[in-house]
């Protein structure tokens, strides 16, 4: 499961970054780690065994997709797409964490 | 780009490797190479991208079984849901298929519910006496000891008290008639005598109260009784108060202790209670201590213990025995001990009778498949189309045959849920077809075991006549079917597979027709065995001796003499008689054989003396019972007490005991008595308890002698007559009750009755296995006629191109009665062949005919073949009628 990077990532958080990495369409495996790794300016540094893993967690659950493709250097890759319940998961779970987030800071920021 | 070795090598795949392992290495590698790639073209070394890249991505193998592990859980469960969608689907489309011919769907369950139902009833007999273990507590280690058939009591003390192999040991008799008398109606009730620990051998409590207590079969402490389940509800009305109370047997005053559960019927359900056997080793009983008592041994053997070696310590106890006996017993006596399972021992030898049934059935179930077969295949000539659409549209063949075949086994559950209907019917009909003794019966029904039987029959059958259809319809070349003729492609290749279903057919039919004939004149032979007495008008019934403290022998000769005075009185009685034992009269015969010194020819010290069987007689039992007179004089009743004892023989005894004289005026004792017995007469030689039986050495004595050294505990009322048993039962119970009350008289029954009853089981078999020969004869009546129609409509343009050239109707009808002929020549030549082989099994069932008779061999194939060509003349006169104009219209 999540492995430590700069900052450890809690349970299930990864499965929240990668359905929103697939937000704005099909991507493949590869695609998805830099797309996480450049979006959190490498601060979130995940193992990409860890993000595989989280991908095919994904898809036995229903919430993507997956379909062979050619990716852009002409190989043949795997693509991943949100399904109409995995986008319903990403948008539960966006919820959930903005508010439990919100939250943490108000009370990190309470003045004392 | 091309990976290094080393990474080539983490993703090198297994051979074979499956599709999941094969998608999981594609994505990885994917992944890694362009990586690799990014890396490179940021100027690092390849190695040190390599590197980079693995450090990256953390536990390359370990990722991949993970991901591959959770690809395989998706996969698999989504095939299954497929599977099941696609069956759901068949399921529907069959359905459908199905109801849209009901005749078909009619016909063919019907079929399948006679076949699959029948097999199910004879299974609920096959399971309940040989399948099912015995009801009793851990039946594998229960054990049955006998030598020479049955222990005396003296023998079976020594081997109970030696065994080390099995405790407990117990001892029971098979069950004898007595009269119970007290506050009710005096009955004829059976009980059977068991040693105090029988009950502990089967490890079977009692229901209420308890059973034998050790100890309990020493006399003195013997005078009790444990009753049946029956028994306590008909004659106690179910009294819970039971235990404590007393009854009277035979004049004997015993307390109840016990009642056992329902289902508890050993040795037999004729027994009604049980008592104590009195082991009783005084002078007094040496008789019955030393000789004529005997009691059929049970042990449980302890935990580990083989038959073997259970068998060698018993053959070394009863060896050690002989020196015990009061008298000096044959070197050969006690030689045969053995030990066998007792559940062999209870199922005795119905097991290959059951067994012929259960194959005979099977094949009868065979012949149905295969006629349902047939039906199936004609029908897949009309949905040709309709597959090659399907086949067309991308339906694999394996999908198409796994239609076809959820179709078949859609029909053969239907099948098997009406058989079972058929087998409950079937299975009420074998209980009252089921000749008596049969083992085990109570246990007979309709249990879990032949529902799962039943269904697993249904699912198999279902299989078995679907699948070479289905192989067959699922491969039609697509021009044929979707063209629009019909006569290429598949049609030939089918027209092959049924035919050769039909010749099957028919040589299954043969072989069972052909075993049924060799029983069937096996029966008849034994009706053609001249028993040796005239049984027609004889009425017999059974009288017990009325219970006396004391001087029992005089009373009971006195009694019968007032019961024979009041016979002859009935009107209609032409003559009437009372014997020990009856010819065909059964159980009654027991005790009634012993050792015996023949006066011209003395037994060698050590030599086996000859064993005689006594039938005790009054004087007109012979004019009754029509046996001839051959030499000498008959018994008189001057034959009494005080008069020299005397005998009359049968010439099969005369010939053996005395071959070089005659045997008139010859003398014979048994071993333990002193006085000799002279033969005054010889009389014709009868059959005495089966119809293939080749006889015993029999003598007959007066009812003097009765005294001397045996005591009857009833004798049989034999009268001739022409009158109905409905009027002499009564008659004869007053005329009884009028002598003595307490007499329970059963219902009379014909002698005939009791001759025909010995051959029951033969009958049983008969009645079975023609019924199943008939099943067999016209489903392959029906199969052919199928077949034969089928071809005729399937020619009839070529028939009326023929009959357009100028063939005459009797050139079509030869034509297609060779053809019928020629599947019946082949089938009737392949069932000679398997009943020539087939009949070896049913050899110990026969008597006076060869398994391979040449009567039975030459009718059997002519009827089939008659049957089979009958089943042609329809079609090949329809084909005779064919008008040519229509025909050639048609198509």
């Amino acid at each position: 499961m999540p492995q430590t990077g700069d900052l450890a990532l809690l349970q299930g958080t990864l499965d929240v970054l990668v359905l929103k990495a697939l937000m704005f369409g099909a991507r493949h495996g590869y695609a998805v780690a830099s797309w996480i790794r450049d979006t959190s300016d490498e601060t979130l540094n995940v193992e990409d065994r860890a993000l595989y893993v989280a991908l095919h967690r994904l898809e036995d659950r229903g919430w993507v997709e997956s379909e062979w493709g050619l990716s852009e250097n002409n190989r043949k890759a795997k693509y991943y797409e949100l399904t109409t319940r995995g986008r319903a998961q990403l948008r539960a779970e966006t919820t959930r964490w903005t508010t439990y987030a919100e939250a943490v800071f108000k009370v990190l920021r309470a003045p004392s | 780009m091309k990976l290094g070795p080393g990474i080539r090598k983490l993703l090198r795949q297994p051979p074979r490797a499956r599709a999941v392992e094969r998608d999981v290495d594609a994505e990885l590698a994917f992944h890694l190479e362009t990586r690799v790639d990014l890396l490179v073209s940021r100027g690092l070394t390849r190695d040190a991208a390599e590197a980079q890249a693995r450090r990256e991505f953390g536990d390359l193998r370990a990722a991949r079984e993970e991901l591959a592990a959770i690809d395989r859980g998706r996969v698999g469960r989504e095939r299954r849901a497929d599977w099941r969608e696609g069956l759901v689907q068949d399921i529907r489309f069959a359905t459908r298929a199905l109801a849209r011919r009901p005749s078909f769907l009619a016909v063919t369950v019907l079929t399948l519910a006679l076949g699959i139902g029948a097999n199910a009833a004879i299974f609920s007999v096959v399971d309940a006496t040989l399948l099912k273990p015995l009801p009793y507590a851990d039946p594998d280690r229960l054990v049955s000891i006998w030598s020479e058939g049955a222990m005396m009591p003296g023998i079976f003390v020594q081997v109970r008290d030696g065994m080390r192999t099995a405790d407990p040991i117990g001892g029971y008799s098979g069950g004898s008639a007595v009269s119970m008398t007290g506050a009710s109606e005096p009955a004829r009730l059976v009980q059977s005598e068991v040693t105090s620990r029988f009950f502990d051998v089967l490890g079977v409590r009692a229901a209420i109260g308890r059973t034998f207590l050790d100890g309990e079969d020493q006399p003195g402490r013997d005078r009790i009784a444990v009753l049946g389940n029956a028994l306590w509800q008909q004659r106690f009305g179910s009294d819970p108060q039971i235990v404590g109370r007393s009854i009277v047997v035979d004049g004997v005053t015993r307390i109840v202790v016990g009642v056992m559960p329902a289902g508890f019927h050993f040795p037999s359900p004729k027994v009604d209670f049980w008592v104590p056997v009195s082991l009783d080793p005084s002078p007094a009983n040496i008789g019955r201590y030393w000789g004529s008592s005997q009691l059929n041994v049970i042990g449980r053997l302890r935990p580990g213990i083989a038959v073997e070696r259970a068998e060698q310590e018993a053959a070394v106890l009863v060896d050690r025995s002989r020196s015990s006996f009061p008298w000096r017993m044959s070197d050969e006596w006690g030689k045969g001990v053995r030990v066998i399972p007792l559940e062999r021992k209870v199922v005795g030898d119905v097991g290959p009778m059951l067994l012929v049934l259960f194959g005979s059935v099977g094949v009868v179930l065979l012949i149905a498949c295969v006629n349902v077969a047939n039906l199936l295949l004609s029908r897949a000539a009309a949905r040709e189309r309709e597959m090659a659409i399907r086949a067309s549209l991308g339906a694999g063949r394996a999908r198409i045959v796994r239609q076809l075949l959820t179709e078949s086994v859609i029909l053969a559950l239907l099948g098997g849920v009406v058989g079972l209907g058929v087998a409950a019917g079937g299975v009420r009909a074998l209980l009252l077809l089921l000749p008596q003794g049969m083992p085990r019966v109570t246990e007979v029904g309709i249990d879990a075991r032949v529902l799962v039987f039943t269904m697993l029959t249904a699912l198999i059958t279902g299989v078995l006549f679907g699948l070479a259809p289905a192989l067959r319809a699922s491969r039609p070349t697509l021009q044929a079917a979707l063209g629009a003729t019909r006569n290429a492609g598949g049609t030939l290749a089918r027209r092959r597979l049924s035919e050769s279903l039909v010749v099957a057919q028919i040589a299954l039919g043969v072989v069972l027709v052909a075993g049924a004939g060799l029983l069937i004149k096996s029966f008849w032979r034994l009706h053609q065995v001249d028993v040796g007495f005239r049984a027609d008008e004889v009425v017999a019934v059974d009288i017990p001796i009325p219970s006396f403290s004391s001087d029992t022998a005089n009373r009971a000769r006195a009694f019968f003499d007032a019961v024979l005075d009041d016979a002859r009185a009935i009107p209609g009685v032409k003559s009437a008689a009372v014997a020990s034992v009856l010819p065909f009269g059964g159980v009654g015969s027991m005790g009634s054989s012993f050792a015996s010194e023949i006066e011209a020819s003395p037994t060698p010290p050590g030599g086996s003396a000859p064993m005689l069987v006594r039938t005790v007689v009054s004087p007109d039992y012979f004019k009754t019972m029509g046996i001839p007179l051959v030499r000498g004089r008959a018994l008189t009743a001057a034959d009494r007490e005080g008069a020299p004892p005397v005998a009359l023989v049968d010439e099969l005894t005369a010939r053996r005991l005395w071959p070089n004289a005659d045997a008139i005026g010859q003398r014979f004792r048994p071993v333990w008595m002193k006085p000799w017995i002279t033969v005054v007469g010889v009389v014709g030689t009868v059959k005495r308890d089966s119809l293939s039986s080749t006889g015993e050495i029999a003598v007959y004595m007066p009812t003097t002698n009765l005294a001397g050294f045996w005591a009857p505990t009833q004798m049989s009322l034999v009268l001739r007559t022409t009158s109905p048993l409905s009027t002499l039962g009564p008659r004869i119970q007053s005329g009884v009750a009028r002598i003595d009350r307490t007499v329970p008289v059963p219902q009379p029954r014909l002698v005939q009755t009791l001759v025909a009853n010995s051959a029951a089981r033969t009958r049983f078999t008969v009645v079975l296995l023609a019924t199943f020969a008939g099943v067999a004869l016209s489903l392959g009546a029906v199969g052919i006629y199928g077949v034969v129609a089928y071809a005729v409509a399937r020619r009839t343009r070529e028939i009326g191109v023929r009959m357009a050239l100028g063939a005459k109707t009797t050139d079509v009808l030869g034509m297609v009665l060779r053809e019928g002929g020629i599947l019946a020549g082949a089938g009737v030549a392949l069932g000679i062949i398997g009943a020539l082989v087939g009949s070896r099994v049913l050899a110990g069932f026969l008597f006076g005919v060869t398994p391979n008779d040449p009567a039975v061999f030459v009718t059997v194939p002519l009827l089939l073949g008659l049957v089979a060509l009958g089943a042609c003349v329809i079609p090949a006169r329809r084909a005779s009628k064919v008008d040519p104009v229509v025909a050639l219209r048609s198509e």
